[in-house]
């Protein structure tokens, strides 16, 4: 059900935009980390939904699912996202559908330990921006 | 264009956001927030205190997540409150978070709490001035409210971020001495001493100031503070926010 809730935040966004801007929106490109495991198929239902009678109602999503790369800041360890997998199942597994990474992915360091040291000072960049917009 | 902070921002845009602050922890700005939000109606309490989540314990919905729905994240409705809180969403766990994070978790919650009908947001915030403080002023304008108990070390913190406050050009409509008495035997009795430096840096800073009592009475209602009437409320209670 997040997936409305974020299409609703993308519209309402970049419509104010396109408002302020006296533009009509073609394309939208949408970057988000793959921790927040979001169904792209639901985003796409509901921003087509959301989107008549905004400055969006033509415009197409695009969806850019990231991998970021991790770095863990107290022993340096840079890993992928398939060595820390497991974890972030784990967490699906306890919480269902509106798991916390899945609403807040900035969460992650709360959640995932380094696999080698086992810190959860974890950086990586886990936010949803709106990458670039076309317009008509 | 990050559309979080955005949708922060619209979200509480024309709405009165007070936030309860104070330099260091443990001055019981969880429990003014809470008494502060039952003062009027419409209102939501929204815990940012993300490291402490002592909200959910006072409200006695610890462990309880909240439900999402296509508007956003649903509040626990509670003695005519709406309560949002990252304990909704983690459960009874422990956060810890690198400081950059905590901007994007203030923001996300402040984004999806689905604050429809609301018409006053009161804001828990944890203890210092750190990155949630800076978030919330990236999202909205707010009224901050003071706590501070009478303890000099207290007053002289919480003079700091009044010092930042009036750099940005917030004043604090209110300075919330709390723990300043015990009423024994119908005498007051000032255990932390008279608390003259906050009443010198309230009037400094032309904040109205409140003396909140110690009610030994108090820790019987940490579950069901909805139901707590007590002579802490009734003080805030004479107060105009």
């Amino acid at each position: 059900m997040h997936e409305w809730s974020l299409a609703l935040s993308v519209i309402q966004t970049v419509d104010k935009w396109a408002r302020e801007h006296n533009v009509e929106v073609r394309k939208i490109s949408l970057s988000v980390p793959i921790v927040s495991q979001l169904d792209i198929s639901i985003l796409r239902e509901a921003f087509d939904m959301l989107k008549k009678e905004s400055r969006l109602e033509k415009a197409e999503l695009e969806v850019k699912v990231r991998t970021p790369r991790y770095r863990c800041r107290a022993c340096g360890y840079m890993f992928g996202h398939e060595e820390v997998a497991s974890q972030i199942e784990a967490l699906v597994g306890k919480y269902g559908e509106e798991y916390p990474l899945h609403l807040v992915p900035e969460l992650l360091p709360a959640f995932v330990k380094c696999p080698k040291c086992g810190s959860h000072d974890i950086e990586a960049d886990l936010s949803i921006q709106v990458e670039q917009i076309e317009t008509v | 264009m990050r559309p979080l902070l955005e949708r922060a921002r619209d979200n509480l845009r024309d709405k009165e956001v007070v936030a309860v602050m104070s330099g260091k922890g443990g001055v019981g700005k969880s429990t003014v927030a809470t008494l502060l939000a039952f003062l009027h109606k419409d209102t939501a309490l929204i815990d940012l205190d993300i490291f402490g989540m002592s909200i959910p314990r006072l409200f006695g919905v610890v462990g309880r997540l909240h439900e999402v729905e296509k508007e956003g994240i649903k509040p626990f409705e509670i003695g005519g409150v709406k309560l949002f809180s990252l304990g909704g969403i983690v459960g009874d766990r422990y956060v810890v978070l690198p400081g950059a994070n905590e901007g994007g978790v203030v923001e996300a919650l402040l984004a999806f709490a689905d604050l429809d009908g609301v018409k006053r947001v009161v804001i828990d915030m944890p203890p210092g001035m750190g990155e949630a403080l800076l978030a919330l002023e990236r999202v909205a304008k707010f009224k901050p409210v003071l706590v501070s108990t009478p303890s000099k070390m207290s007053i002289k913190v919480v003079g700091h971020l009044a010092d930042y406050l009036s750099e940005r050009g917030v004043k604090p409509p209110l300075f919330v001495l709390n723990m300043a008495y015990v009423e024994c035997g119908g005498v007051k009795v000032y255990p932390f001493g008279r608390g003259e430096e906050a009443r010198q840096l309230a009037e400094r800073l032309g904040s109205t100031i409140v003396e909140l009592p110690i009610d030994p009475d108090f820790e019987n209602y940490v579950g069901k503070i909805h139901e707590y009437r007590g002579p802490i409320y009734r003080e805030l209670q004479k107060v105009r926010l």
